[in-house]
């Protein structure tokens, strides 16, 4: 059985993210700072502020664990501001530094009403047409690595895919059956690694 | 920018009023009648494709709490789509509390209104996008008007002016009852729906009327972000798949 860990960040409750996860038959464990343990898939959860959730992943040492991560390419999924993390900068938190995995930078979402709240479709190869549940005002407008877009006032970068890396702007624990796939589909690298 | 660019889809948001842990339905605010099991029937409204839910009243008083708390977490482990808890939430710790359980959103109302900082602070704690106030008006002539505590108690304010105020404090949805339509099956208020939507920068649910498919069309082809509707679904007279259906067939965006 898959063994899946969600990196708390301490920026809201997980509880529909692990829920999600049990209902995959994967499962869960939650850890405040990185532990020696093996697991087959990394999360990093959408809630919270880009600025508060850098401040406790480079706090508990979790920028080193998710490098090394990288390089053994064990499956990572960011979720909403756990996927802008991995970018350089945001404007919600101007002068905090992201991960710069990525280059690019999440900004303000050009629209009279905000946040963006609710399904859209995915303009995508992988997942065209599908409905997934948005809740943001920021997100990625440009990026060379984006799998899919969507369109709020202006289009933007709905996933991203890099390595064994996931990113997504959207909630997949809160999209139905759709999100649910697109989650075991991150985890398992598309099924490129069993 | 360019509004017309959106891919967002209208809503349909079922709402489930629950009381001593069933859910029951309400006409024009008074009677109840009980209408079923709130973890079943969310599952089931999943199941039709509804693109959220919300709790009302699941946590009225105090006495209650724990099993109003249990059965957040239940929907929360069995849901997967969106949900909204509301009703009795008299202080932070309470909105705290159900968000901690489970809910994705809180719904405020007659707390927005004694203590309206509480909706600048829910913001600040959790963002705007887990606060939604609920107003509810009431439009007799051409007047409008807007009530607490269960639609009972008039509050002597200009709605208007209500509406900018929670949106300036950081709600990020506004759930509009418009209690002259409640339990009336004539259809959601679209005039009344659009002015407000138009006042504020924050997507504006319409509630209170529908009755069949068509009034939901009428709504979103006027522009609607989402509505929200309770007997027409609890009765059985209507799924969420066949009104979505009949959307989708008169050229409507909708999620299937």
């Amino acid at each position: 059985m898959k063994k899946i860990l969600i990196i708390d960040t301490k920026a809201g409750n997980l509880f529909s993210l692990k829920a999600s996860i049990e209902r995959l038959g994967f499962l869960q464990t939650v850890l405040e700072t990185p532990s020696e343990e093996f697991f087959d898939g990394i999360i990093i959860p959408g809630q919270g502020r880009f600025g508060t959730v850098m401040k406790n992943i480079r706090k508990y040492g979790w920028d080193k664990y998710l490098s090394q991560a990288r390089e053994k390419n064990i499956p990572i999924l960011g979720i909403c501001v756990g996927m802008q993390i991995f970018f350089e900068s945001s404007q919600e938190d101007l002068g905090i530094k992201g991960l710069g995995w990525f280059i690019g930078s999440s900004q303000a979402l050009d629209f009279p009403k905000k946040p963006m709240v609710g399904w859209a479709k995915l303009h995508s190869d992988i997942w065209s047409n599908e409905a997934v549940y948005f809740v943001n005002s920021y997100a990625i407008k440009e990026t060379s690595l984006s799998i899919a877009t969507t369109n709020y006032g202006e289009e933007f970068c709905a996933a991203v895919r890099q390595g064994s890396f996931t990113g997504v702007q959207f909630h997949p624990e809160k999209s139905s059956q759709v999100g649910s796939r697109i989650i075991e589909q991150a985890l398992t690298n598309f099924g490129a690694m069993s | 920018m360019n509004v017309q660019q959106s891919d967002l889809m209208p809503r349909i948001i079922v709402c489930l009023d629950v009381d001593n842990g069933r859910v029951v339905k309400g006409t024009n605010f008074k009677q109840l009648r009980d209408m079923g099991d709130p973890v079943e029937l969310a599952l089931a409204y999943e199941q039709q494709g509804a693109d959220e839910l919300v709790f009302l009243d699941i946590s009225a008083s105090n006495e209650k709490r724990p099993t109003a708390l249990k059965l957040v977490t239940d929907i929360a482990k069995h849901l997967s789509i969106p949900f909204t808890v509301g009703g009795g939430l008299k202080k932070l710790d309470d909105v705290k509390a159900f968000l901690d359980a489970g809910a994705d959103k809180v719904a405020l109302n007659t707390t927005a209104v004694l203590q309206p900082d509480i909706i600048n602070q829910t913001a600040r704690a959790y963002g705007s996008q887990c606060v939604v106030v609920a107003i509810d008006v009431n439009q007799s002539e051409n007047e409008l008007s807007f009530y607490i505590n269960g639609g009972r108690k008039l509050v002597d304010r200009n709605c208007s002016d209500w509406t900018k105020e929670v949106a300036e404090r950081g709600a990020g949805e506004i759930l509009l009852t418009a209690m002259h339509k409640d339990g009336t099956g004539s259809g959601f208020d679209i005039e009344l729906t659009k002015a407000i939507s138009q006042q504020v920068p924050v997507q504006v649910i319409a509630s209170g009327g529908a009755k069949n498919e068509q009034h939901f069309l009428e709504a979103f082809q006027q522009g609607a972000d989402a509505c929200l509707a309770a007997g027409m679904f609890h009765t059985g007279d209507y799924t969420v798949s066949q009104v979505k259906k009949y959307l989708l067939e008169n050229g409507l965006n909708i999620r299937i």
